[in-house]
């Protein structure tokens, strides 16, 4: 089971996808372009990133999202204190969201995360990977995010160097 | 007036499986064991309640665990008869990284056998730690009705090793090329 998807927030929408839905800047309603999925193990953009395939759900409904983006011509190493201690903040969190994932370039370079929430009061105005990288708070439409399960915890790390962390398991051998 | 106590259901001693209960967990979610299991060793604790000092002792230690757990590939799940906002509260204030499971009708409870008799003001479980493998085979089982009777730190980490080395088929390193 392949564990993760491809995902990119692009201005047009892309043939191909496997679920892609409109994204809105979620203070001002601006158009914030499309928010896409791809399934496969190609790149499908020059700047699309990994994600949890948990994540993915073109049934799933519309979201608050923040979106975690490392700025252009930056990234960090998964196992940067700092992506670390993110990682413990969110299994830290008493109220888990519909969904987040670490957004991963390959397979050892951190370059942000996606969280979703359905319940305004869900906690989304502190999003440890915010204090990582800048964050887009958006208006995800209906047809991309699904709900993931809570990880379990304590783990912080992938379950092998490719795989988005929360994923929470070993590729049966 | 008569009270019927359900007998166990289930014998929970090493080489028997863990019933894969299904619960809520601390944030309202229902949750199945297998499924937090995954495929990892786990810790699985039962406690009496926030209220009880042993288990604040005992809490003090699974939590200078989580630092090892969480690179370890292992998982932590605590059961109690608590609801879950109060599970949730004291997970925060322990700095708690893992799951918390609710049995507030304590129907669980009764499925396993494992309500503290002694405590009829509460009906809180009575402390018990297994350790399980992925398919929630049990490894060892702990009483901890006396707090010697919990599992030291040493005791965990050689259960969590000994699990490990039966499920990971990688546990000797590979031999480097030529």
């Amino acid at each position: 089971m392949m564990s993760w998807r491809w995902i990119d927030l692009v201005p047009a929408r892309l043939p191909g996808a496997l679920a892609v839905a409109v994204a809105r800047d979620a203070r001002t309603g601006a158009a914030a372009g499309w928010l896409v999925a791809w399934e496969g193990r190609a790149r499908p953009t020059p700047t699309a990133l990994r994600i949890d395939a948990r994540a993915i759900d073109p049934n799933g409904d519309a979201a608050l999202v923040s979106l975690v983006l490392a700025p252009a011509g930056v990234s960090l190493p998964f196992d940067d204190l700092a992506v670390q201690q993110a990682r413990r903040a969110v299994l830290a969190r008493s109220t888990p969201a519909a969904v987040n994932s670490t957004l991963l370039r390959d397979s050892s370079r951190f370059m942000g995360a996606l969280t979703a929430i359905r319940d305004v009061a869900g906690g989304l105005d502190d999003d440890p990977f915010a204090r990582v990288f800048p964050a887009r708070r958006l208006l995800v439409g209906a047809g991309l995010l699904g709900t993931m399960p809570a990880p379990a915890g304590p783990t912080i790390e992938r379950y092998g160097s490719d795989q988005p962390w929360p994923w929470d398991r070993f590729r049966a051998s | 007036m008569s009270t019927m106590v359900p007998k166990p259901s289930t014998t929970l001693a090493p080489a028997s499986r863990f019933p894969d209960i299904e619960l809520l967990d601390h944030a309202g979610n229902p949750r199945r064991l297998s499924q937090l299991v995954a495929g990892d060793p786990i810790v699985l604790q039962f406690f009496r309640g926030f209220w009880c000092p042993k288990e604040q002792a005992f809490f003090r230690r699974l939590v200078a665990l989580q630092d090892e757990a969480e690179v370890a590939y292992s998982r932590i799940v605590s059961i109690s008869v608590d609801a879950p906002r109060v599970n949730a509260a004291f997970r925060a204030g322990l700095g708690a990284r893992w799951t918390f499971l609710s049995d507030p009708d304590r129907a669980v409870q009764a499925q396993l056998g494992l309500r503290e008799s002694t405590d009829t003001l509460n009906d809180p479980y009575v402390p018990a730690v297994f350790t399980l493998h992925p398919d929630l085979t049990i490894h060892a089982a702990y009483d901890g009705y006396w707090f010697w009777g919990r599992p030291t730190l040493e005791e965990l980490r050689r259960d969590m090793r000994a699990i490990s080395r039966a499920i990971r088929p990688d546990w000797e390193a590979p031999a480097a090329g030529p």
